[in-house]
């Protein structure tokens, strides 16, 4: 009799527990303020959805009424932090296109596609002819390429020296190549990629900026010259949103002054054709280091077209770049009295309604590997 | 609605739950066992919950579903009022099992059979049924039903056949009438099994319908079932499943050896962690309200010939089409010849009944001919050979089933053969090792839980030590509620970043 009376309250208890879990979570999650936008996920969450005949016939009601149940589940990033633990003690390496390494994240480059990449060169090579004026290429390499030590031998990780030279190699005569690649190499034990982040640091650019100016015609500084700033220790950048891994340390932005001072006059920045470009006093927008998105402190989210004037007596520098150059930038403006950066994604139209190359002294290109070998908005500067 | 959703696990099931276990059992308030008024109430809340279930995924053809059910409750009603008729009943008869027949014909092989048409000469003949839902949407109500291909409304194989085992055994007088349409349509639309089985034949339940109780122990025994089943669906055939979908995804042409090896065992274990979970849910599901459904699946992966590994997989279908198909062509008492007719039949039905495709039936046929050759004698011979080896051959032969099964057509599943046997001449590559390297605990969990060993191990512990087995069961049953939830929240983690920004 007792053993039987033990079974039923083992029963018991284990109903209570079932019970409790199915309730408890709902009802935290009915009661707590609904969040509209996901930070972390960068997408806005589902709204309560509206039932009408024609919604529940389509099934879009109950589709959308899932998605707000899941989109709004208590406690549902912890959740997901659970799981990614899980999956990292069994073995699992890679989540969500990220690799999860000993002490950082990296992403995962997806095989290229040289017929993109081809149409890529051709167009750069087009645009070189068409435009008497000197240009520099620099291809950065990903921290996959420079961390793939780091990743297990049977780890699909697309050899980036590979594609930095195949595109080297493409370009016609006219195109001086900048190969940085053995000094991130180089660089791979200081802080020169975030952990938690794709971009290379502000460090990173740094070395890569020392390493090109023989070729495009300045003295770099040396690091003395500038007054680091730890502006924000907390960053947790774009692979951890994906991974959502907390095993890894949070990434440090750092900001470097000038011991002799900013030298910037103006930043001209076009968000939109045909309005007036909006004017700031600074490369810094720094009150992205109070949000998520961090990295946008550097000359702020990508904009078109971005105007930078300096007090230096320097040439003008046109630059088609991806976000790897905010970081870049202000090394440069020392050395350039006006910079133009132009992002070949928001131009729709031909460049040559925007600017003329040959107004500028010099014509760099500055992208990530991974960037550049997926591109699909570099041929359009192939339009006349 | 699924069972390993966070709506249906979260708000379905304790809602429903909560207020069955509220209502007025007769038992508990002392009423007299025939009261009418009290039984139907959870008979009553089963309808409603199967329906609201079953329209979530299906709003327009529920109404199928319930036509259905009227049409069999009504003949069952019939052939009990000619009960003397005959003739009478076997209209009746003919009438539902026509009509189940006939919903299946239309809904699930009418594309394959215009399809063959077309093909065959050359024409270009519509599907009626496409016809018939443009009208719909045109004319009455602008559903959304398919315009293009006929959508095969959710479960439809398993409440016809459910619905079927009704009217036969009422017919072959093994069951007794239900009178009460409530009821009867509490049993086909009872939300566990309504889209995925097991196929509870109503003799299973019949009495349960009108009579069972719920307490303490039969929930806490449903629970453990439920989970058990959860955890094979969410943790198991579903991490497995990812390894198979991108290795099906791959050109046959290219793969190495080992990677096709890799593919077909994920999906080996994806399957039946899938559907047998799903079974297992259904049953805890069935136990929590009551019911006492049939065992679907019992360690498939064990057996030691084709013909036990069909009496332990989807155990439901197997009886079904013995009892209603085998048994009354003559099963295998007129003579060799009969018998081998026989088995091609129901084996080429069997695959049929998987979907309206070659594959399957080529798949079913496959297991046919297996199944006659032991009955030949090669069966006897396998008895004879060490137990390794006879599960082995037992098993390659079912990884062999499979590729037919899931590949898209013939061609493919025999180009993936081809890999299998190192057509591409490539006998291991990266992609193998780092398929097998990052997911060898979950081949090493998937391989220990088809087996009975985990049982077996329970049992001796609990020999020993049956106190500590007891507590664990919770406590390990909250752990793997919870991490089941943390894979499902995540299923919905979708990050949306401007990467090349």
């Amino acid at each position: 009799m007792k053993k039987k009376n033990r079974i039923n309250a083992v029963n018991f208890i284990t109903c209570i527990i079932f019970f409790a879990v199915l309730i408890t979570f709902p009802v935290i999650t009915v009661f707590t303020p609904k969040e509209k936008f996901s930070d972390m996920e960068n997408r806005t969450l589902q709204t309560m959805p509206e039932a009408s005949a024609k919604t529940i016939f389509d099934r879009s009601y109950m589709n959308k009424l899932e998605t707000y149940i899941s989109d709004h589940f208590a406690g549902r990033l912890s959740w997901i932090k659970g799981k990614t633990a899980v999956e990292t003690a069994i073995g699992k390496y890679e989540r969500n296109g990220i690799y999860i390494l000993k002490d950082r994240l990296v992403e995962k480059i997806d095989e290229p596609d040289y017929t993109l990449i081809d149409k890529s060169i051709a167009a750069i090579n087009t645009f070189a002819e068409n435009n008497n004026v000197p240009i520099f290429f620099m291809l950065v390499p990903t921290s996959a390429e420079i961390y793939a030590d780091q990743l297990p031998a049977v780890a699909p990780n697309v050899d980036q020296r590979e594609i930095i030279n195949y595109a080297y190699e493409g370009f016609s005569k006219g195109i001086s190549t900048i190969d940085v690649y053995p000094t991130m190499m180089a660089g791979k034990f200081d802080y020169s990629y975030y952990r938690t982040d794709h971009h290379w640091t502000t460090y990173g650019a740094y070395l890569a900026y020392t390493a090109a100016g023989k070729q495009m015609c300045y003295t770099p500084s040396d690091i003395d010259m500038y007054d680091i700033e730890h502006a924000s220790d907390s960053f947790l950048g774009s692979l951890y949103s994906k991974a959502l891994y907390d095993g890894v340390e949070k990434d440090t932005i750092d900001i470097y002054h000038r011991t002799d001072g900013d030298n910037v006059t103006e930043v001209l920045v076009t968000s939109e054709f045909g309005k007036e470009p909006a004017s700031y006093d600074s490369m810094y927008f720094r009150n992205y280091l109070d949000v998520k998105d961090k990295y946008s402190t550097f000359l702020g989210t990508n904009q078109p077209i971005v105007t930078i004037r300096t007090e230096s007596n320097g040439g003008k520098l046109l630059m088609f770049k991806d976000s790897y150059a905010h970081c870049y930038v202000p090394f440069l403006t020392e050395h350039y009295s006006e910079i133009t950066l132009v992002d070949m994604r928001y131009i729709q139209m031909s460049y040559k309604q925007l600017i003329n190359p040959e107004d500028y002294d010099q014509v760099m290109f500055l992208y990530n590997a991974s960037s550049f070998m997926s591109d699909i908005n570099l041929r359009k500067l192939a339009y006349n | 609605m699924v069972f390993s959703s966070l709506t249906f696990l979260y708000y379905f099931l304790p809602i429903v739950m909560i207020v069955y276990i509220l209502l007025p059992d007769r038992a508990a308030i002392g009423l007299p066992k025939r009261k009418k008024f009290i039984i139907p109430a959870r008979n009553l809340l089963i309808l409603l919950t199967g329906f609201f279930f079953y329209a979530w995924g299906e709003p327009f053809y529920v109404l199928l579903m319930l036509l259905s059910t009227a049409i069999d409750y009504t003949a069952g009603r019939l052939m009990y009022k000619y009960d003397n008729n005959q003739k009478m009943r076997t209209v009746f008869l003919v009438v539902s099992v026509c009509m189940n027949i006939g919903l299946l014909a239309v809904f699930k092989y009418s594309d394959f059979i215009f399809d063959s048409i077309n093909g065959l000469f050359g024409t270009d003949i519509t599907n009626p049924v496409i016809l018939v839902n443009r009208a719909i949407n045109n004319n009455i109500y602008d559903f959304g039903l398919s315009e293009d291909r006929v959508a095969l409304p959710i479960g439809i194989s398993f409440y016809t056949f459910q619905s079927m085992s009704y009217t036969i055994d009422l017919y072959m007088r093994k069951i007794n009438v239900q009178k009460s349409f409530i009821a009867f349509t509490a049993y086909v639309t009872l939300f566990p099994q309504i889209v995925a089985g097991p196929i509870v034949r109503y003799e299973d339940v019949a009495a349960e319908i009108d009579e069972r109780t719920v307490n303490i122990n039969k929930i806490s025994e449903g629970i453990g079932k439920f989970v058990k089943g959860l955890a094979k669906k969410v943790l198991l055939a579903n991490n497995i499943g990812i390894i198979w979908t991108q290795i099906k995804a791959m050109d046959y042409s290219e793969i190495s050896v080992a990677t096709a090896w890799i593919g077909i065992l994920a999906f080996t274990f994806q399957i039946y962690f899938d559907f047998s979970g799903y079974s297992d849910m259904a049953v805890g599901l069935g136990k929590m309200l009551g019911f006492n459904f049939p065992k679907n699946f019992d360690h498939p992966y064990m057996s030691k010939s084709i013909s036990e590994f069909w009496r332990r997989w989807h155990i439901t279908l197997g009886a079904w089409f013995r009892e209603y198909v085998y048994i009354p062509l003559g099963g295998n008492r007129k003579g060799m010849g009969k018998t081998l007719r026989n088995l091609l039949i129901v084996w080429g039905l069997t695959g049929l009944w998987h979907g309206a495709n070659w594959n399957f039936i080529v798949w079913g046929l496959y297991f046919g001919i297996l199944i006659i050759i032991e009955r030949l004698g090669w069966g006897k011979l396998l008895e004879k050979l060490p137990t390794v080896v006879s599960t082995l051959y037992t098993f390659l032969l079912v990884i062999f089933g499979w590729v037919l099964f899931d590949t898209n057509t013939l061609s493919d599943a025999f180009s993936y053969i081809g890999a299998m046997f190192g057509a591409t001449g490539v006998l291991t590559d990266n992609t193998a090792s780092y398929m097998f390297s990052t997911n060898i605990v979950i081949f090493a969990l998937c391989i220990f839980a088809s087996t009975d060993w985990f049982t077996t191990l329970v049992d001796v512990v609990k020999k020993k030590r049956e106190k500590l087995v007891m507590y664990v069961t919770p406590v390990l049953m909250t752990v793997i509620l919870l991490l089941c939830t943390s894979y499902l929240v995540d299923a919905t983690y979708n990050p949306f970043l401007y990467f090349r920004f």
